[in-house]
């Protein structure tokens, strides 16, 4: 035992380690921050009492989740998948209602998104799938095959509705294809196949849904509905200049501008407040992250930790890129949070989780 | 000890083709925030101050108008303005469809002005000004289904007289774009009100007061969070006019269904007791914004309601500038008060002939009574030797051309011949009948009522041209006088007392022997001239100048009735009304 904690101590990544701690202390500042105007009956530390909470829980798991060599989990993967399916299942059912959609389940005190840790059971279970499977995946129809278990999910969780979190289902399952070795020429294919697929599904979309997407075009068309949130950030980002206005004192964040600051668009705080350069430290602690991400996917000891470490990364690179790309209006409203910073405990577990994924693969590559 | 790993090499390659997405995928986000942050951070920056620094314009009352004896022409009233905050607004449609039922504009229209609204959806967008009251009642009676809707109360002008005296009040309105460039914008913003025309313009600075605000930091709702700066407003100073309100009112009455100016002031002060001009308009369709049709109205009546006949229209004075002529001719030795000339009743120029008015002529006359009878040939006789020359040294001296110096913006400046003037003009030589025509105020001279009005004042004063001015004191809200203006001699007229008594003379018996007969009454001792003066547009002008009492003079008179006709039979009656109406002769 002693010897395997010397072990896990010498070969930690203790870079990702560091970056992922600073990030997390950044992420509570900043939510302090965007919080402490707004916070329910004047109690400045609501939000971020909790989301320390989620921090250390997750912490916690993250640790647990080390000490297991992940070919354990192998035999695990599909009870995990299926498992997180009937979850979402009881979510459409008995879920709790908020903005008119069910995401959450209730387990005592605590409010769970089922949908976030289906995130992680996707991608355990597509590693463990795509790691058996390669050779058979050349065969276009057996490449469908996760498409359909993804597409199971997807379904489950557009029917809450979320339309964000199916994407980011969609973009695990095609990193993890690309990644596996998937010939290319069937991912451009699904590409086209789902582009021609578009004006149908939008007949699926909801009108909310389908307002987004025409106002990611054009927020000026309903400034003070939809594109009020879009405008009002590019306006909290920009600015914060270079140095921004300082921590508390940004304009937009303190007097109420910024609608859903705290979640979705926590980083129009961190633009507005920190600036540029607060938002490039940001930047970097993530690209950190994904860097040791890559390393530890290239340096695993087999397929199925690649796939692992691929899929962590891919779940955060996601979120990043599509958060920051909505708060700065290059992309249309999706509803992400952004890992390591937004306000959200089943998030927050999560995001630990995917590093504790990470982790374990490092630590693993060496058999023991 | 590492093993070698079973990844295999293809896998390897992806996961690198993966790594090189992201870096590219960061790198737009970094040009994207450099943009963002950088380039267009001023910009944004300053958006975000307005989204939450409010600057609340206070407007100060403008000040208001009295006639001499303090009773009120011009005041502010309250009017109510429906106007809509957009980012109260939870259904716009269905807000626009209750609105529009109640305030008669139709939905689409109310729809249009609030999406049209400028960046800041904080500020009330003006959907209906000046609201009548039921329609104010019934909003506020649905204030709650009408979620948006503010009604904000703002002072309008309101001439309490409509028409009287409209041309020299003038009016207000909204500053344009060009006078706001012109006056400067810190002082002013887009849609305040400045004077445009009449005393509103000229003693605008002083009616208008200073603005006072405040600059409040706002949150999202736009409740006020801190007041940072407040100003107290300034309000504007108010005006004691000369004019005599019941004095301009017969006035205008005596006009009625005529076009043409009445003038009447005191020589010895140039306070000015009615200025009359007709057709006249009503200046409260300006204030709110003079809608479409009125404008159209006003501004293609073939009568010119909108013109100051006064003080910009120009016309041919016919027989009155005989009394310039006559006293050119008295100074320059051209007559005397022997002198007699013969009237024929016509007079022989090289080849042209020209005519009295009495084709039978007048026999012989001296110039009291050629003033007094109106004789052509008499004056043609003077205007022959006094030349051009002569006459320009007269008009000079009584400052016809120039600036009579009354309080109001634009006065016309008339046209005043000359040899060189001809010359520019007409590219021909100053002709000697040119000076027969002069005599007689025919030709080219063209003349403002109020220039003719200066010449019988000087006149009267025999000598002294007092300014002529239409605001007698100019006091602060309280009461406290402020400024009082001054009679002051604007100009001196450079003629021998002699001159001026023997014109006055003849003036005298105008009326009671010559043309002005109609304008004798036994009660007061007026003194005048009488003309017809001849012109393109139609019927001759009617004209009558004069003051009373003729010993002791207390006020002068200029009538000008356009196309009106004779002026001894319509202009002479009126000028005698008037001066009755003034001293009080009941009859």
């Amino acid at each position: 035992m002693k010897e395997k904690l010397n072990k896990l101590t010498e070969n930690l990544d203790y870079t990702l380690l560091f970056a992922v701690v600073i990030l997390c202390f950044y992420g509570i500042l900043v939510l302090y921050s965007s919080t402490r105007i707004e916070s329910m009956g004047g109690e400045t530390y609501f939000y971020v009492k909790r989301q320390f909470l989620w921090m250390i829980s997750g912490l916690l798991f993250l640790t647990i989740i080390i000490f297991i060599d992940y070919h354990k989990l192998e035999r695990y993967s599909q009870v995990i998948y299926f498992g997180v399916l009937v979850l979402l299942v009881v979510v459409i059912i008995f879920g709790r209602s908020t903005y008119g959609a069910r995401r959450w389940l209730a387990i005592g005190p605590f409010d769970f998104q089922p949908s976030e840790f289906a995130k992680i059971a996707l991608i355990i279970f597509l590693a463990d799938f795509l790691s058996k499977n390669k050779p058979k995946l050349d065969n276009f129809f057996y490449f469908l095959l996760p498409f359909a278990y993804t597409g199971l999910l997807i379904l489950l969780v557009f029917k809450q509705p979320d339309l964000g979190t199916s994407l980011v289902y969609l973009a695990i399952l095609i990193i993890m294809l690309f990644a596996v070795g998937v010939k290319i020429k069937y991912l451009i294919l699904t590409f086209f196949v789902a582009l021609s697929s578009i004006p149908l599904l939008w007949v699926f979309l909801k009108e909310y849904q389908k307002k987004r997407l025409i106002l990611f075009f054009n927020p000026n068309l309903d400034p003070l509905g939809g594109g009020y949130n879009v405008i009002q950030s590019k306006i909290a980002i920009g600015s914060g200049g270079f140095l921004g206005n300082g921590l508390f004192s940004g304009l937009q964040s303190q007097l109420n501008f910024l609608p859903a600051q705290h979640t979705d668009f926590i980083f129009s705080v961190v633009g507005e407040e920190l600036g540029f350069a607060g938002a490039i430290l940001l930047l970097g602690l993530y690209a950190i992250i994904l860097w040791r991400g890559i390393k530890i996917a290239l340096e695993a000891r087999d397929l199925l930790g690649t796939l692992l470490a691929t899929g962590a990364v891919a779940f955060l690179f996601f979120h990043i890129v599509v958060n920051i790309g909505m708060a700065m209006g290059m992309l249309p409203a999706t509803g992400l949070p952004l890992p390591f910073l937004s306000y959200g405990g089943s998030f927050m577990i999560s995001n630990l989780l995917t590093i504790g994924i990470l982790l374990n693969v490092e630590l693993n590559k060496i058999k023991w | 000890m590492k093993e070698s790993s079973s990844v295999p090499e293809d896998v390897k390659q992806r996961i690198n083709w993966l790594l090189i997405f992201i870096v590219i995928c960061f790198s737009i986000l970094i040009i994207s925030l450099w943009y963002l942050q950088m380039i267009k951070g001023e910009e944004l920056r300053k958006r975000a101050v307005e989204n939450c620094i409010r600057s609340l314009v206070e407007n100060a009352p403008r000040g208001n108008i009295y006639d001499r004896y303090g009773e009120m022409l011009v005041t502010n009233r309250p009017a109510v303005m429906v106007s809509i905050i957009p980012a109260e607004v939870g259904d716009l449609e269905e807000l626009s469809k209750r609105l529009s039922e109640i305030i008669g504009l139709s939905k689409e229209v109310i729809e249009q002005k609030v999406k049209k609204y400028t960046d800041n959806p904080f500020r009330p967008v003006k959907i209906l000004d000046d609201c009548k009251k039921e329609k104010i009642i019934e909003i506020e009676e649905r204030k709650d289904e009408l979620k948006g809707v503010v009604l904000e109360v703002q002072p309008r002008r309101n001439y309490l007289y409509h028409e009287l005296a409209a041309h020299s009040l003038g009016y207000v309105g909204e500053i344009d774009k060009e006078e706001l460039q012109r006056l400067g914008n810190p002082k002013f913003q887009g849609g305040d009100i400045i004077g445009k025309t009449g005393l509103e313009k000229y003693y605008d600075d002083i009616l208008r007061g200073e603005k006072g605000g405040k600059e409040v930091e706002v949150d999202a709702l736009g409740r006020e969070i801190t007041l940072l700066l407040y100003q107290k407003p300034v309000p504007g100073k108010d005006l004691i006019l000369t004019i005599d309100k019941d004095l301009q009112l017969y006035g205008e009455n005596l006009f009625y269904g005529k076009k043409g100016s009445i003038i009447v002031s005191n020589p010895y002060t140039g306070e000015i007791l009615a200025l009359v001009n007709r057709p006249s308009f009503n200046p409260n369709l300006f204030t709110s914004g003079i809608s479409y049709p009125d404008w159209e109205r006003l501004s293609s009546d073939p009568e010119y309601p909108l013109t100051n006949r006064s003080v910009q229209g120009v016309y041919a004075p016919g027989s009155i500038f005989k009394v310039v002529t006559a006293i050119a001719a008295l100074e320059e030795g051209v007559t005397d008060t022997k002198r007699k000339v013969y009237c024929s009743g016509t007079f022989e120029l090289a080849d042209q002939v020209f005519t009295c008015w009495k084709e039978s002529g007048h026999g012989s006359l001296s110039i009291v009574d050629g003033i007094a009878h109106s004789c052509n040939i008499y004056f043609y006789t003077m205007g022959k030797e006094l030349g051009i020359e002569g006459f320009s040294k007269y008009m000079h001296k009584f400052g016809l051309g120039e600036k009579v110096g009354i309080d109001l913006p634009a006065e016309a400046l008339g046209t005043i011949p000359s040899s060189e003037w001809k010359q520019k003009e007409y590219k021909q030589i100053w002709f000697p009948g040119d000076n027969i025509n002069l005599s007689i105020g025919q030709g080219f001279l063209l003349l403002t009522p109020l220039q003719i009005h200066s010449i019988i004042c000087a006149i009267t004063t025999e000598g002294k041209i007092y300014r002529l001015h239409l605001v007698k004191e100019i006091i602060s809200p309280d009461g406290s006088v402020v400024k009082e203006i001054k009679p002051e001699v604007y100009r001196k007229v450079d003629i021998s007392i002699n001159t001026f008594q023997t014109v006055k003379e003849g003036l005298r018996a105008t009326i009671l022997k010559g043309t002005g007969w109609r304008a004798n009454i036994k009660e007061l001792s007026i003194a005048g001239k009488t003309g017809t003066a001849q012109n393109p547009q139609g019927e001759t002008h009617a004209w009558f100048i004069g003051f009373a009492p003729y010993e002791n003079p207390e006020v002068c008179i200029t009538i000008f009735i356009e196309n009106g006709g004779e002026g001894g039979e319509t202009a002479a009656p009126i000028a005698r009304a008037m001066l009755e109406k003034y001293f009080n002769i009941q009859k």
